[in-house]
Protein backbone atom coordinates (compact mmCIF):
# COMPACT_ATOMS: atom_id res chain seq x y z
CA UNK A 1 0.00 0.00 0.00
CA UNK A 2 2.74 2.41 1.15
CA UNK A 3 5.04 1.77 -1.85
CA UNK A 4 1.72 1.88 -4.23
CA UNK A 5 1.68 5.60 -2.57
CA UNK A 6 4.85 6.14 -2.65
CA UNK A 7 4.78 5.16 -6.43
CA UNK A 8 1.97 7.82 -6.73
CA UNK A 9 4.11 10.52 -4.85
CA UNK A 10 6.47 9.96 -7.01
CA UNK A 11 4.35 10.13 -10.41
CA UNK A 12 2.85 13.30 -8.70
CA UNK A 13 6.15 14.91 -8.49
CA UNK A 14 7.47 14.13 -11.35
CA UNK A 15 4.39 15.47 -12.90
CA UNK A 16 4.49 18.59 -11.13
CA UNK A 17 8.77 19.08 -11.75
CA UNK A 18 7.55 18.35 -15.55
CA UNK A 19 4.97 21.39 -15.76
CA UNK A 20 6.90 23.16 -13.67
CA UNK A 21 9.70 23.14 -15.96
CA UNK A 22 7.51 23.01 -18.89
CA UNK A 23 5.72 26.66 -17.73
CA UNK A 24 9.52 28.02 -17.23
CA UNK A 25 10.53 27.00 -20.31
CA UNK A 26 7.41 28.71 -21.91
CA UNK A 27 7.68 32.13 -19.70
CA UNK A 28 11.35 32.50 -21.15
CA UNK A 29 10.41 31.92 -24.35
CA UNK A 30 7.03 34.01 -23.94
CA UNK A 31 9.69 36.47 -22.38
CA UNK A 32 12.50 36.49 -24.84
CA UNK A 33 9.97 36.31 -27.68
CA UNK A 34 7.73 39.45 -25.93
CA UNK A 35 11.67 41.62 -25.56
CA UNK A 36 12.43 40.92 -28.87
CA UNK A 37 9.30 41.54 -31.02
CA UNK A 38 8.25 44.71 -28.46
CA UNK A 39 8.53 48.33 -30.38
CA UNK A 40 11.87 49.76 -28.88
CA UNK A 41 10.99 52.60 -27.17
CA UNK A 42 12.60 55.76 -25.73
CA UNK A 43 13.88 55.93 -22.34
CA UNK A 44 16.60 55.46 -20.16
CA UNK A 45 19.55 52.70 -20.79
CA UNK A 46 20.30 50.61 -17.60
CA UNK A 47 24.17 49.52 -17.22
CA UNK A 48 25.85 47.41 -15.49
CA UNK A 49 29.17 45.73 -15.76
CA UNK A 50 30.02 42.47 -16.67
CA UNK A 51 30.28 42.22 -20.22
CA UNK A 52 32.51 39.03 -21.03
CA UNK A 53 32.48 38.71 -24.68
CA UNK A 54 32.44 41.74 -26.62
CA UNK A 55 30.63 41.34 -30.08
CA UNK A 56 34.17 41.80 -32.47
CA UNK A 57 37.37 42.25 -31.82
CA UNK A 58 38.70 45.32 -30.32
CA UNK A 59 42.39 47.51 -29.82
CA UNK A 60 43.92 48.71 -26.98
CA UNK A 61 47.34 50.12 -26.03
CA UNK A 62 49.71 47.71 -28.70
CA UNK A 63 47.27 44.49 -27.55
CA UNK A 64 44.33 43.29 -30.48
CA UNK A 65 41.89 41.15 -28.87
CA UNK A 66 39.40 38.78 -30.55
CA UNK A 67 35.77 38.63 -29.11
CA UNK A 68 36.76 35.32 -27.48
CA UNK A 69 39.54 36.57 -25.49
CA UNK A 70 42.74 36.10 -27.31
CA UNK A 71 45.42 38.52 -27.75
CA UNK A 72 47.62 39.55 -30.20
CA UNK A 73 50.69 41.67 -30.12
CA UNK A 74 50.78 44.70 -32.29
CA UNK A 75 54.42 46.38 -33.05
CA UNK A 76 53.05 49.34 -32.00
CA UNK A 77 50.27 50.94 -29.69
CA UNK A 78 47.44 51.95 -31.30
CA UNK A 79 46.62 55.93 -31.46
CA UNK A 80 43.27 58.27 -33.24
CA UNK A 81 46.17 61.55 -32.59
CA UNK A 82 45.03 62.78 -35.87
CA UNK A 83 41.39 61.45 -35.81
CA UNK A 84 39.58 61.25 -33.06
CA UNK A 85 36.20 59.82 -33.58
CA UNK A 86 36.20 60.73 -37.12
CA UNK A 87 37.41 57.77 -38.53
CA UNK A 88 38.28 54.37 -36.90
CA UNK A 89 41.19 53.83 -35.47
CA UNK A 90 41.71 50.02 -36.69
CA UNK A 91 40.20 48.59 -39.81
CA UNK A 92 39.87 45.17 -40.71
CA UNK A 93 40.08 44.33 -44.71
CA UNK A 94 37.08 42.94 -46.22
CA UNK A 95 38.77 39.43 -46.60
CA UNK A 96 39.34 39.34 -42.78
CA UNK A 97 42.98 38.42 -43.03
CA UNK A 98 44.31 41.95 -42.57
CA UNK A 99 44.28 44.86 -39.93
CA UNK A 100 45.17 48.59 -40.49
CA UNK A 101 45.60 50.15 -37.81
CA UNK A 102 46.75 53.68 -36.91
CA UNK A 103 49.75 54.84 -34.66
CA UNK A 104 51.57 57.59 -33.53
CA UNK A 105 54.91 57.36 -32.49
CA UNK A 106 55.78 60.81 -29.34
CA UNK A 107 59.13 62.57 -30.19
CA UNK A 108 58.92 64.71 -27.45
CA UNK A 109 56.17 64.93 -24.67
CA UNK A 110 53.77 67.22 -24.62
CA UNK A 111 51.90 68.22 -21.20
CA UNK A 112 48.13 69.41 -22.55
CA UNK A 113 47.52 71.70 -19.94
CA UNK A 114 50.41 73.83 -21.11
CA UNK A 115 51.30 75.88 -23.55
CA UNK A 116 53.74 75.19 -25.79
CA UNK A 117 55.48 78.52 -24.94
CA UNK A 118 55.60 76.93 -21.33
CA UNK A 119 57.32 73.70 -22.47
CA UNK A 120 59.88 75.63 -25.22
CA UNK A 121 58.10 74.41 -28.15
CA UNK A 122 59.14 76.22 -30.39
CA UNK A 123 57.46 77.11 -34.03
CA UNK A 124 58.53 73.89 -36.16
CA UNK A 125 59.38 71.71 -33.15
CA UNK A 126 59.15 68.02 -34.18
CA UNK A 127 56.04 66.78 -31.76
CA UNK A 128 55.01 63.32 -33.62
CA UNK A 129 55.09 61.30 -36.29
CA UNK A 130 51.49 59.59 -37.51
CA UNK A 131 51.64 56.05 -39.38
CA UNK A 132 49.53 53.40 -40.44
CA UNK A 133 50.45 49.58 -39.82
CA UNK A 134 49.01 46.44 -41.08
CA UNK A 135 48.85 43.23 -39.21
CA UNK A 136 48.08 39.82 -41.02
CA UNK A 137 46.80 36.75 -39.46
CA UNK A 138 50.00 35.11 -38.33
CA UNK A 139 51.17 38.10 -36.71
CA UNK A 140 52.86 39.69 -39.14
CA UNK A 141 53.17 43.18 -38.68
CA UNK A 142 54.96 45.92 -41.78
CA UNK A 143 54.42 49.70 -41.60
CA UNK A 144 52.34 50.67 -44.28
CA UNK A 145 53.14 54.66 -44.47
CA UNK A 146 55.01 56.83 -42.37
CA UNK A 147 53.65 60.34 -42.16
CA UNK A 148 50.17 58.47 -42.65
CA UNK A 149 46.99 58.21 -40.89
CA UNK A 150 42.67 57.25 -41.25
CA UNK A 151 43.07 53.77 -43.36
CA UNK A 152 39.50 52.85 -45.23
CA UNK A 153 39.71 49.40 -47.57
CA UNK A 154 37.82 48.89 -50.93
CA UNK A 155 36.31 45.65 -51.42
CA UNK A 156 38.84 44.55 -53.93
CA UNK A 157 41.39 45.00 -51.27
CA UNK A 158 42.79 48.61 -52.24
CA UNK A 159 43.64 50.67 -49.14
CA UNK A 160 42.69 54.77 -48.39
CA UNK A 161 44.24 56.99 -46.42
CA UNK A 162 45.86 60.43 -45.95
CA UNK A 163 49.88 60.98 -46.67
CA UNK A 164 51.14 63.99 -44.78
CA UNK A 165 53.33 66.23 -47.40
CA UNK A 166 55.60 66.25 -44.12
CA UNK A 167 55.24 63.04 -42.57
CA UNK A 168 56.13 64.59 -38.70
CA UNK A 169 53.54 66.34 -37.25
CA UNK A 170 55.11 70.24 -35.63
CA UNK A 171 54.13 72.73 -33.98
CA UNK A 172 52.67 75.72 -35.22
CA UNK A 173 52.06 74.14 -38.72
CA UNK A 174 49.08 72.40 -40.19
CA UNK A 175 49.65 68.89 -41.27
CA UNK A 176 48.72 68.92 -44.86
CA UNK A 177 48.69 66.06 -46.98
CA UNK A 178 47.05 63.86 -49.92
CA UNK A 179 44.21 61.24 -50.07
CA UNK A 180 46.09 58.84 -51.68
CA UNK A 181 44.83 54.98 -52.92
CA UNK A 182 47.39 51.85 -51.86
CA UNK A 183 46.25 48.50 -54.85
CA UNK A 184 46.90 46.58 -51.26
CA UNK A 185 49.96 46.70 -48.78
CA UNK A 186 51.89 46.89 -51.57
CA UNK A 187 52.16 48.55 -54.68
CA UNK A 188 52.13 52.61 -55.76
CA UNK A 189 50.15 55.16 -54.37
CA UNK A 190 47.52 57.43 -56.36
CA UNK A 191 46.77 60.69 -55.11
CA UNK A 192 43.09 60.90 -55.41
CA UNK A 193 43.01 64.58 -54.28
CA UNK A 194 44.84 67.60 -56.20
CA UNK A 195 45.49 70.00 -53.32
CA UNK A 196 47.26 69.40 -50.36
CA UNK A 197 44.83 70.15 -47.52
CA UNK A 198 44.16 68.80 -43.82
CA UNK A 199 41.95 65.60 -44.92
CA UNK A 200 40.80 62.72 -43.28
CA UNK A 201 39.54 59.51 -44.80
CA UNK A 202 36.14 57.76 -43.93
CA UNK A 203 34.90 55.29 -45.72
CA UNK A 204 35.05 53.60 -49.01
CA UNK A 205 31.44 53.98 -51.11
CA UNK A 206 32.07 51.26 -53.80
CA UNK A 207 34.53 52.38 -56.08
CA UNK A 208 33.89 56.29 -54.66
CA UNK A 209 35.62 57.27 -51.67
CA UNK A 210 34.30 59.47 -48.84
CA UNK A 211 36.42 61.68 -47.08
CA UNK A 212 36.70 64.86 -44.82
CA UNK A 213 38.37 68.21 -45.32
CA UNK A 214 38.79 70.08 -42.06
CA UNK A 215 39.08 73.54 -42.26
CA UNK A 216 39.16 76.41 -40.39
CA UNK A 217 37.63 76.64 -36.92
CA UNK A 218 37.44 72.55 -37.79
CA UNK A 219 35.05 73.09 -39.75
CA UNK A 220 34.34 69.92 -41.50
CA UNK A 221 33.51 69.13 -45.31
CA UNK A 222 32.60 65.92 -46.70
CA UNK A 223 34.19 65.17 -50.26
CA UNK A 224 33.08 62.31 -52.35
CA UNK A 225 36.07 61.03 -55.42
CA UNK A 226 34.84 59.20 -57.89
CA UNK A 227 38.17 58.77 -59.45
CA UNK A 228 41.30 59.65 -59.14
CA UNK A 229 41.49 63.50 -58.82
CA UNK A 230 37.95 64.10 -59.44
CA UNK A 231 36.65 65.71 -56.04
CA UNK A 232 33.91 66.97 -55.26
CA UNK A 233 32.03 68.24 -52.22
CA UNK A 234 28.96 66.19 -51.08
CA UNK A 235 28.01 68.14 -47.98
CA UNK A 236 28.99 71.09 -45.04
CA UNK A 237 29.56 68.88 -42.28
CA UNK A 238 30.14 64.92 -41.78
CA UNK A 239 28.82 61.77 -42.26
CA UNK A 240 26.86 59.47 -39.64
CA UNK A 241 26.58 56.62 -41.88
CA UNK A 242 26.71 54.95 -45.08
CA UNK A 243 24.06 52.99 -46.15
CA UNK A 244 24.24 48.77 -46.24
CA UNK A 245 24.55 48.93 -50.58
CA UNK A 246 26.82 52.05 -50.01
CA UNK A 247 24.73 54.46 -52.22
CA UNK A 248 23.75 56.46 -49.66
CA UNK A 249 24.88 57.79 -46.54
CA UNK A 250 23.26 59.84 -43.99
CA UNK A 251 24.87 63.64 -43.25
CA UNK A 252 24.83 65.91 -40.24
CA UNK A 253 24.95 69.92 -40.77
CA UNK A 254 27.72 71.87 -39.03
CA UNK A 255 25.59 73.07 -36.60
CA UNK A 256 24.95 68.82 -35.17
CA UNK A 257 21.20 69.75 -35.64
CA UNK A 258 20.37 68.71 -39.22
CA UNK A 259 20.30 64.95 -41.14
CA UNK A 260 19.86 64.31 -44.53
CA UNK A 261 19.93 61.60 -46.20
CA UNK A 262 22.28 62.06 -49.75
CA UNK A 263 22.48 59.91 -52.67
CA UNK A 264 26.70 59.07 -52.99
CA UNK A 265 26.24 59.20 -56.69
CA UNK A 266 24.43 62.58 -57.32
CA UNK A 267 24.35 64.45 -53.59
CA UNK A 268 20.83 64.57 -54.23
CA UNK A 269 18.68 64.98 -51.05
CA UNK A 270 16.37 62.00 -50.30
CA UNK A 271 15.35 62.82 -46.73
CA UNK A 272 15.78 65.25 -44.07
CA UNK A 273 15.22 65.61 -40.19
CA UNK A 274 15.69 68.23 -37.88
CA UNK A 275 16.24 66.88 -34.61
CA UNK A 276 15.27 70.11 -32.52
CA UNK A 277 11.71 69.85 -33.48
CA UNK A 278 11.64 65.61 -33.49
CA UNK A 279 10.01 64.18 -30.59
CA UNK A 280 11.29 63.70 -28.23
CA UNK A 281 13.61 67.09 -29.67
CA UNK A 282 17.65 66.54 -29.41
CA UNK A 283 19.70 69.36 -29.12
CA UNK A 284 22.45 67.67 -31.38
CA UNK A 285 23.48 64.45 -32.91
CA UNK A 286 27.47 63.63 -33.68
CA UNK A 287 28.69 61.93 -36.77
CA UNK A 288 30.61 58.13 -37.19
CA UNK A 289 27.30 56.31 -36.64
CA UNK A 290 25.90 52.93 -38.46
CA UNK A 291 23.08 52.05 -40.55
CA UNK A 292 21.52 47.92 -41.06
CA UNK A 293 18.54 48.07 -42.91
CA UNK A 294 16.21 50.82 -42.57
CA UNK A 295 17.73 51.90 -39.30
CA UNK A 296 20.63 54.31 -38.69
CA UNK A 297 22.42 54.72 -34.95
CA UNK A 298 24.22 57.29 -33.87
CA UNK A 299 25.27 59.55 -30.62
CA UNK A 300 23.35 61.84 -29.64
CA UNK A 301 23.11 64.89 -26.81
CA UNK A 302 20.87 62.20 -24.68
CA UNK A 303 22.92 59.73 -25.52
CA UNK A 304 22.07 58.03 -28.61
CA UNK A 305 19.57 58.26 -31.35
CA UNK A 306 18.10 55.54 -33.49
CA UNK A 307 16.78 57.21 -36.87
CA UNK A 308 13.98 55.18 -38.80
CA UNK A 309 14.29 56.09 -42.69
CA UNK A 310 10.87 55.14 -44.68
CA UNK A 311 9.93 55.83 -48.34
CA UNK A 312 11.71 59.26 -48.41
CA UNK A 313 10.95 60.24 -45.27
CA UNK A 314 13.30 59.95 -41.94
CA UNK A 315 12.30 60.15 -38.37
CA UNK A 316 13.46 59.88 -34.54
CA UNK A 317 12.36 56.32 -33.52
CA UNK A 318 14.30 56.33 -30.88
CA UNK A 319 16.26 58.03 -28.56
CA UNK A 320 18.26 55.96 -25.62
CA UNK A 321 19.57 58.51 -22.83
CA UNK A 322 22.74 57.68 -20.61
CA UNK A 323 22.43 58.95 -17.21
CA UNK A 324 24.65 61.73 -17.30
CA UNK A 325 26.65 61.69 -14.02
CA UNK A 326 28.00 58.14 -15.47
CA UNK A 327 28.85 59.14 -18.91
CA UNK A 328 29.39 62.93 -19.31
CA UNK A 329 30.75 62.90 -22.66
CA UNK A 330 28.38 60.06 -23.82
CA UNK A 331 29.10 57.69 -26.32
CA UNK A 332 31.50 57.33 -29.62
CA UNK A 333 31.43 55.27 -32.98
CA UNK A 334 28.14 53.30 -32.06
CA UNK A 335 27.71 49.98 -34.23
CA UNK A 336 24.92 48.27 -34.80
CA UNK A 337 26.33 44.41 -34.29
CA UNK A 338 23.02 42.19 -35.44
CA UNK A 339 20.93 42.06 -38.58
CA UNK A 340 18.08 43.36 -36.68
CA UNK A 341 19.50 46.40 -35.25
CA UNK A 342 18.75 45.69 -31.74
CA UNK A 343 22.10 45.53 -30.41
CA UNK A 344 24.40 48.41 -30.24
CA UNK A 345 28.16 48.01 -29.73
CA UNK A 346 30.45 51.44 -28.81
CA UNK A 347 32.89 52.80 -26.92
CA UNK A 348 32.53 55.71 -23.65
CA UNK A 349 34.84 57.94 -22.04
CA UNK A 350 34.87 59.59 -19.35
CA UNK A 351 37.22 62.48 -19.12
CA UNK A 352 39.79 63.43 -15.91
CA UNK A 353 38.13 64.64 -13.57
CA UNK A 354 39.04 65.27 -9.40
CA UNK A 355 42.71 63.94 -9.94
CA UNK A 356 41.30 61.00 -11.92
CA UNK A 357 42.83 59.89 -15.26
CA UNK A 358 40.42 59.84 -18.11
CA UNK A 359 39.43 56.16 -19.09
CA UNK A 360 37.53 54.36 -21.89
CA UNK A 361 35.35 51.35 -22.09
CA UNK A 362 33.40 48.98 -24.53
CA UNK A 363 29.59 49.07 -24.10
CA UNK A 364 27.01 46.54 -25.97
CA UNK A 365 23.34 47.60 -25.19
CA UNK A 366 20.23 45.97 -26.71
CA UNK A 367 17.98 49.03 -27.56
CA UNK A 368 14.05 46.80 -26.94
CA UNK A 369 15.20 46.01 -23.11
CA UNK A 370 17.01 49.27 -22.81
CA UNK A 371 19.74 47.87 -20.95
CA UNK A 372 24.14 47.56 -21.42
CA UNK A 373 27.03 45.49 -20.66
CA UNK A 374 29.95 47.24 -19.62
CA UNK A 375 33.71 46.23 -20.05
CA UNK A 376 36.72 46.45 -18.23
CA UNK A 377 38.03 50.13 -18.24
CA UNK A 378 40.83 51.32 -19.69
CA UNK A 379 43.41 54.09 -19.73
CA UNK A 380 42.14 56.70 -22.51
CA UNK A 381 45.36 57.15 -23.75
CA UNK A 382 44.98 53.50 -24.97
CA UNK A 383 42.32 54.06 -27.40
CA UNK A 384 40.31 51.40 -26.65
CA UNK A 385 38.10 50.82 -29.60
CA UNK A 386 36.38 48.08 -31.51
CA UNK A 387 37.89 47.31 -35.20
CA UNK A 388 35.91 48.18 -37.95
CA UNK A 389 35.10 46.28 -41.17
CA UNK A 390 34.68 49.51 -43.66
CA UNK A 391 33.93 47.62 -46.41
CA UNK A 392 31.99 45.46 -45.11
CA UNK A 393 27.98 45.81 -47.31
CA UNK A 394 26.42 43.72 -45.24
CA UNK A 395 27.42 45.53 -41.83
CA UNK A 396 26.24 49.45 -43.17
CA UNK A 397 28.82 51.73 -43.42
CA UNK A 398 31.13 53.03 -40.70
CA UNK B 1 65.26 120.68 -42.42
CA UNK B 2 68.14 118.38 -41.16
CA UNK B 3 67.02 118.53 -38.04
CA UNK B 4 63.72 117.80 -38.06
CA UNK B 5 64.75 114.97 -40.41
CA UNK B 6 66.99 113.63 -37.36
CA UNK B 7 64.45 113.99 -34.88
CA UNK B 8 62.37 112.13 -37.38
CA UNK B 9 64.42 109.21 -37.76
CA UNK B 10 65.09 108.83 -34.43
CA UNK B 11 61.65 108.56 -33.31
CA UNK B 12 61.08 106.02 -36.04
CA UNK B 13 63.91 104.48 -34.49
CA UNK B 14 62.68 104.07 -30.91
CA UNK B 15 59.21 103.24 -32.63
CA UNK B 16 60.82 100.12 -34.06
CA UNK B 17 63.17 99.22 -31.24
CA UNK B 18 60.51 99.29 -28.36
CA UNK B 19 58.08 96.13 -27.60
CA UNK B 20 54.82 95.95 -28.88
CA UNK B 21 53.37 96.32 -25.67
CA UNK B 22 55.64 98.71 -24.43
CA UNK B 23 52.98 101.32 -23.42
CA UNK B 24 50.61 98.21 -21.87
CA UNK B 25 49.68 96.27 -19.81
CA UNK B 26 50.42 92.61 -19.51
CA UNK B 27 47.14 91.18 -20.71
CA UNK B 28 45.24 88.00 -20.98
CA UNK B 29 42.28 86.24 -21.54
CA UNK B 30 40.44 83.42 -19.26
CA UNK B 31 37.81 80.98 -20.92
CA UNK B 32 35.82 79.27 -18.15
CA UNK B 33 33.91 76.27 -19.42
CA UNK B 34 29.93 76.31 -18.20
CA UNK B 35 28.12 74.94 -21.29
CA UNK B 36 28.32 75.09 -24.58
CA UNK B 37 26.61 78.66 -25.37
CA UNK B 38 26.85 80.03 -22.18
CA UNK B 39 30.73 80.08 -20.94
CA UNK B 40 33.00 83.13 -19.69
CA UNK B 41 35.28 84.93 -21.63
CA UNK B 42 36.99 87.07 -19.55
CA UNK B 43 40.04 89.71 -20.31
CA UNK B 44 42.67 90.62 -17.50
CA UNK B 45 45.13 93.10 -17.04
CA UNK B 46 47.75 93.68 -14.61
CA UNK B 47 47.51 97.69 -14.27
CA UNK B 48 50.41 97.31 -11.03
CA UNK B 49 52.09 94.97 -9.31
CA UNK B 50 49.77 92.39 -7.80
CA UNK B 51 46.64 95.21 -8.89
CA UNK B 52 44.60 93.56 -11.70
CA UNK B 53 41.24 95.55 -13.86
CA UNK B 54 38.98 92.26 -15.55
CA UNK B 55 36.08 92.61 -18.36
CA UNK B 56 33.86 89.29 -18.71
CA UNK B 57 31.74 88.51 -21.67
CA UNK B 58 29.27 85.65 -22.51
CA UNK B 59 30.66 83.19 -24.63
CA UNK B 60 30.21 79.75 -26.58
CA UNK B 61 32.42 76.88 -27.43
CA UNK B 62 31.60 73.18 -29.15
CA UNK B 63 28.65 71.51 -29.60
CA UNK B 64 29.15 68.89 -26.78
CA UNK B 65 31.48 68.77 -23.64
CA UNK B 66 34.02 66.32 -25.14
CA UNK B 67 37.39 67.89 -25.80
CA UNK B 68 38.70 64.97 -27.91
CA UNK B 69 35.79 65.10 -30.72
CA UNK B 70 37.28 66.89 -33.65
CA UNK B 71 34.98 69.64 -34.82
CA UNK B 72 32.44 69.21 -32.01
CA UNK B 73 33.60 69.25 -29.02
CA UNK B 74 34.41 72.42 -26.44
CA UNK B 75 38.27 73.60 -26.28
CA UNK B 76 40.77 71.60 -24.11
CA UNK B 77 41.61 73.29 -20.99
CA UNK B 78 44.92 74.72 -20.11
CA UNK B 79 46.82 77.32 -21.10
CA UNK B 80 47.32 78.24 -25.01
CA UNK B 81 49.76 80.44 -26.98
CA UNK B 82 48.45 83.26 -29.25
CA UNK B 83 49.67 82.45 -32.79
CA UNK B 84 47.95 85.63 -34.23
CA UNK B 85 45.31 88.15 -34.88
CA UNK B 86 43.38 89.90 -37.93
CA UNK B 87 41.09 92.34 -38.36
CA UNK B 88 39.60 91.28 -41.72
CA UNK B 89 40.37 87.62 -42.20
CA UNK B 90 38.75 86.25 -45.35
CA UNK B 91 37.69 82.58 -45.02
CA UNK B 92 34.93 80.42 -43.46
CA UNK B 93 36.28 82.42 -40.21
CA UNK B 94 36.32 86.04 -41.49
CA UNK B 95 36.60 89.02 -40.09
CA UNK B 96 38.38 89.71 -36.74
CA UNK B 97 39.81 86.82 -35.18
CA UNK B 98 42.53 85.53 -32.66
CA UNK B 99 44.56 82.68 -33.82
CA UNK B 100 45.49 79.72 -31.30
CA UNK B 101 48.34 77.13 -31.03
CA UNK B 102 46.68 73.90 -31.60
CA UNK B 103 46.59 71.66 -28.20
CA UNK B 104 46.03 67.78 -27.34
CA UNK B 105 43.02 66.63 -25.47
CA UNK B 106 43.26 64.15 -22.87
CA UNK B 107 43.30 61.22 -24.60
CA UNK B 108 46.04 62.57 -26.98
CA UNK B 109 43.32 63.52 -30.41
CA UNK B 110 44.97 67.11 -31.63
CA UNK B 111 42.60 69.78 -31.74
CA UNK B 112 43.44 72.52 -34.29
CA UNK B 113 42.63 75.61 -36.48
CA UNK B 114 41.22 76.91 -33.59
CA UNK B 115 40.41 80.80 -33.03
CA UNK B 116 38.40 83.01 -30.83
CA UNK B 117 35.77 85.24 -33.31
CA UNK B 118 32.05 85.64 -33.63
CA UNK B 119 30.23 85.55 -36.84
CA UNK B 120 30.66 88.75 -39.51
CA UNK B 121 32.08 89.35 -42.74
CA UNK B 122 35.92 90.26 -43.74
CA UNK B 123 34.73 93.38 -43.77
CA UNK B 124 33.58 93.03 -40.30
CA UNK B 125 29.62 93.52 -41.63
CA UNK B 126 26.66 91.61 -41.03
CA UNK B 127 25.97 89.69 -44.17
CA UNK B 128 22.38 88.21 -43.44
CA UNK B 129 21.04 87.11 -46.72
CA UNK B 130 18.55 83.93 -45.52
CA UNK B 131 16.05 83.39 -42.56
CA UNK B 132 18.28 80.60 -41.46
CA UNK B 133 21.44 80.48 -39.93
CA UNK B 134 23.82 82.21 -42.51
CA UNK B 135 27.92 81.99 -41.47
CA UNK B 136 28.51 85.81 -41.75
CA UNK B 137 25.31 87.28 -39.53
CA UNK B 138 25.01 86.79 -35.98
CA UNK B 139 21.25 85.74 -35.30
CA UNK B 140 21.01 84.83 -31.92
CA UNK B 141 22.18 82.28 -28.68
CA UNK B 142 22.48 79.43 -30.97
CA UNK B 143 25.32 81.42 -33.03
CA UNK B 144 27.73 80.30 -29.76
CA UNK B 145 27.83 76.95 -30.88
CA UNK B 146 30.86 76.06 -32.97
CA UNK B 147 32.94 73.37 -34.13
CA UNK B 148 35.59 73.99 -31.00
CA UNK B 149 36.61 77.46 -31.08
CA UNK B 150 35.30 80.28 -29.01
CA UNK B 151 32.72 82.41 -30.06
CA UNK B 152 31.75 85.88 -28.59
CA UNK B 153 28.73 87.69 -29.80
CA UNK B 154 28.32 89.79 -32.79
CA UNK B 155 25.31 91.81 -31.60
CA UNK B 156 24.33 95.04 -30.31
CA UNK B 157 27.17 98.06 -30.50
CA UNK B 158 29.29 98.01 -29.57
CA UNK B 159 29.12 94.18 -29.98
CA UNK B 160 31.29 91.70 -27.49
CA UNK B 161 33.52 90.94 -30.42
CA UNK B 162 34.49 94.41 -30.96
CA UNK B 163 34.67 94.79 -27.24
CA UNK B 164 37.23 91.95 -26.80
CA UNK B 165 39.31 93.20 -30.22
CA UNK B 166 39.27 96.65 -28.90
CA UNK B 167 40.15 96.20 -25.16
CA UNK B 168 42.86 94.05 -26.22
CA UNK B 169 44.44 96.65 -28.32
CA UNK B 170 43.62 99.12 -25.70
CA UNK B 171 44.95 96.85 -22.57
CA UNK B 172 47.72 95.68 -23.97
CA UNK B 173 49.06 98.18 -25.65
CA UNK B 174 50.02 95.64 -28.60
CA UNK B 175 48.51 96.33 -32.11
CA UNK B 176 50.27 94.05 -34.40
CA UNK B 177 48.36 92.36 -36.61
CA UNK B 178 49.06 88.87 -39.11
CA UNK B 179 51.05 85.98 -37.72
CA UNK B 180 52.69 86.61 -34.48
CA UNK B 181 53.26 84.80 -31.30
CA UNK B 182 52.17 85.78 -27.22
CA UNK B 183 52.65 83.25 -24.45
CA UNK B 184 50.05 82.18 -22.54
CA UNK B 185 47.49 84.60 -24.16
CA UNK B 186 44.32 82.21 -22.83
CA UNK B 187 43.79 79.96 -20.25
CA UNK B 188 40.69 77.27 -20.09
CA UNK B 189 39.50 75.84 -17.14
CA UNK B 190 35.92 74.44 -15.98
CA UNK B 191 34.06 76.63 -14.07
Amino acid sequence: MSHILRSKRRNGLALALVAALTSAMALTIWGAFRAHSAVPRTGALKVQSGLQEPPGPFVRGNGLFAEKGGRSQLAAAVSGAMIGPLSSVAVRSPDGRLVAYNTWQEHRAVDSEQSFSNQSIADGDVLGTPSLRVRDESGKDSLLERGAYSAAWREDGAIAFVKGADPDFRAGRSYDGQVVVRPGIHGRDAAWTKQPAHYVVYAWAGQRLLFYRVGLGEKLELLVADAPGSVRSLAEGSAIALSPDATRVAVLSQDATNVRVLAVATGSELAWLDVTTATPPLAWLSYSGSWVGDHIVTPASAGLAVLHLGSGSLELEQVLSLDHAQFPVGVQQPRFVDDDGNEIAASADIPPSNGKAAVSFLLVCDRVVRSCERGESAPAKEWLRFVDRTADASEGGH
Amino acid sequence: MKIRAAIAAAVLAVTLVVPANAFGYHTWFEFTRQSNIASTLTMAWEYGPGFYGTQSWRAGSGVSTDACWIGHGWLPTGYYDLWGHWDNYGGKIAGRVFYLQNKPCWNGTWRTELFVHSEETAGQGQYCPTAGDDPYCWEGPSDYYSNGCIKVSRAGNPSDLRLVHDGWHAKSGDYRHGSFAINNWLFVRDG
